[in-house]
């Protein structure tokens, strides 16, 4: 159908702006990354720094009125903004679909998850009802679920919270989308069934030849699972590179900080929290600046007058956008701390 | 972080689906209803005496084994009037709800769901409508309808409780349609309608139900007061409201003459709405009985 060997995702100078009472509110600003086939791509921030609207936007799931969207989607060759919705809607499914945050509310409680896994396989594949519910007990069984033709026929009430978040996966793999976006898969849930879950995704990517977006605010989630990570901060992505780079050559104050604020095995117990001082700003009152310079300790006037693009660092694939970066583990400090 | 343990079936929590009891008083909250509609159907076959007929030699008499609930200020036997009564009753209370339903479930759904300019257009609407008197309205309307038939009486009212169940259809869809169990059924490829009816529809019932009991039960009354202005059926004609409407003149001599038909629509509505809860709680899925 596509040409293998371009990109399947190409996001360029995307972004979102919501029209609020209070003026326009810049979610995502000016966002470029591209994903390959069968790769992970991590998306990390704090809270409101856009990791969310970034990846509804790239689905085309906006809300219908006071948004607006520029740049440009290509998923596989197909243009996202501004499509129509009955264009988007043959698209989500078997193109892209999703993985939400919550297995609590993104599964319908009054109907059997079997019956939510077969809707969209014949619905969307025409499958007849026999083969529809074969395939649905062969979908529970890949995400893991034990004596799936007996849980085909479960309400989501009767499952635990691991196990919705796998009927959720399932419905999403239904349609063997090409691209699958995660958005906090594991937030809702324990520890020890995080774990399980990120595994399974990661398993599931490799067997099933998907791309997968995941969207997250812990550190730890992306640092196994995927093969590059991009740092976002007030709706921009600050720093982007293969992920050993951004957790071992960090150039971007930012992702230092938020690599310092994760908590750490190795450290003595009861060693507090490296916090960053300060709150995400009000992006309805962004400064010409840097966004994070008002937390930043390396700020200068400079980082408050001038926003600083995106640059490449030394290695391929690497970006930051910061005026005073950090030193690379080879170079001198260009500045004392 | 560390994932080298995973304790692969130790999420697995086995919750039996188990149904709530529904109780022998459920059955016989059934078996009152089953009894007022076979009543209301077959009133004219019963032996029943005739409620039209005046028996001038007893009025305002107490319950008595020839007349069981006692007579009216004119002579006329109230269990008789009570059973024929209940078929106006029960035809104005479910006819008039199920056009307000029918009218104002699909308007308030899709405007939950879809919102944006038909959202807005249909709510000013139907506030506009909620502000003005229903009562006024209908008593306007039937006042020049003539002749005035149950036919009208049940479409004047039906029409007039759209804006109410809109408002609380919309409100309770607003409520799922942004829960992301709606989003995923979208991002799965879902069409609107297939939305609307498998997604929205089964999670707002519970509410609509509820609604609807308290519709009828509203509606009844509201029939009762229609009648007392002489804008319902013609006066010999009993029903439940005209007759409790009817007794506000005598209730110093002849008490029966309320209670009676009062104790009919307590009960029919009392039964009505728990049967309704019963239901509800036995077909809930979202809730896990342990």
């Amino acid at each position: 159908m596509s040409d293998l060997s371009h990109e399947l995702l190409v996001v360029e100078d995307l972004s979102t702006t919501f029209n609020t009472m209070g003026g326009p509110l810049p979610a995502v600003a000016n966002v470029s990354f591209t994903l390959a086939r069968n790769e992970t791509i991590g998306i990390v921030g704090e809270s409101g720094s856009g990791k969310t609207v970034l990846s509804r936007t790239i689905m085309g799931l906006q809300p219908r009125t006071n948004v607006s969207v520029t740049g440009s989607v290509l998923l596989n060759g197909n243009q996202m903004v501004g499509a129509s919705e009955s264009f988007k809607r043959g698209l989500w499914g078997t193109e892209v679909a999703m993985v939400f945050q919550d297995p609590m509310t993104s599964l319908n409680p009054v109907m059997r998850v079997g019956k939510q896994i077969d809707e969209s396989l014949r619905v969307r594949l025409g499958m007849s009802k026999q083969d529809a519910k074969a395939r649905a007990i062969e979908l529970l069984e890949l995400v893991g679920i034990p004596s799936p033709a007996h849980r085909y026929m479960a309400y989501p009430g009767q499952l635990s919270g691991g196990m919705r978040q796998r009927v959720v996966i399932a419905i999403a793999l239904a349609g063997s989308p090409k691209l699958l976006m995660a958005d906090e898969p594991t937030t809702g849930l324990d520890v020890t069934i995080q774990a399980q879950i990120l595994n399974l995704l990661d398993e599931l990517k490799d067997r099933l030849k998907m791309s997968v977006v995941l969207v997250t605010h812990d550190l730890g989630v992306v640092a196994t699972r995927t093969s590059r990570i991009a740092v976002m901060y007030a709706g921009r992505i600050v720093e982007t590179g293969s992920t050993r780079d951004v957790f071992t050559n960090h150039r971007m104050p930012y992702t230092r900080a938020l690599l310092d604020s994760s908590p750490k095995v190795a450290n003595a117990s009861h060693t507090r929290l490296v916090t960053i001082p300060g709150r995400p700003p009000n992006l309805l009152q962004l400064s010409a600046g840097c966004s994070f310079a008002p937390r930043c300790s390396f700020a200068t006037d400079k980082c408050h007058q001038e926003r600083p693009e995106l640059q490449a660092a030394d290695e391929p694939g690497h970006a930051f956008a910061c005026w005073n970066p950090l030193p690379t583990q080879t170079e001198p400090a260009p500045h004392e701390r | 972080m560390s994932n080298a343990i995973l304790i692969e079936q130790a999420s697995i929590v086995e919750k039996p689906e188990k149904k709530a009891p529904l109780g022998p008083l459920f059955w016989i909250c059934v078996g009152w209803i089953a009894l007022n509609f076979l009543g209301a159907i077959f009133a004219n076959v019963l032996p029943l005496q005739n409620p039209l007929y005046q028996d001038y030699a007893s009025i305002n008499a107490g319950p008595s084994l020839h007349h069981l609930f006692g007579t009216d200020d004119i002579g006329r036997d109230i269990f008789a009037r009570i059973v024929f009564g209940s078929r106006v009753s029960i035809a104005v209370g479910f006819g008039a709800m199920v056009i307000g339903f029918g009218i104002g479930t699909p308007l308030g759904m899709l405007a939950a769901y879809r919102r944006g300019r038909f959202d807005t257009f249909m709510t000013a609407f139907m506030y506009i409508l909620l502000a003005f008197p229903a009562i006024i309205a209908t008593i306007a309307v039937l006042s020049f309808w003539t002749p005035r038939s149950l036919l009208k009486i049940i479409i004047v009212i039906g029409l007039a409780s759209v804006p109410l169940v809109y408002r609380v259809i919309r409100t309770a869809a607003l409520a799922v349609s942004t829960k992301d169990y709606i989003i995923a059924a979208k991002v799965q490829g879902a069409t609107d309608r297939r939305i609307l009816l498998k997604e929205l529809l089964p999670n707002i019932a519970p509410i609509g139900v509820s609604f609807l009991l308290i519709g009828v039960a509203t509606v009844i009354a509201l029939e009762g007061t229609l009648a007392f202005l002489g804008l319902s059926v013609s006066p010999p004609t009993p029903s439940w409201g005209n007759m409790i409407n009817e007794s506000r003149t005598v209730l110093q001599d002849n008490p029966w003459l309320a209670i009676f038909p009062s104790l009919a629509l307590c009960l029919f509505l009392l039964s009505l709405n728990f049967i309704g809860d019963r239901l509800r709680n036995h077909f809930d899925v979202t809730e896990v009985k342990l």
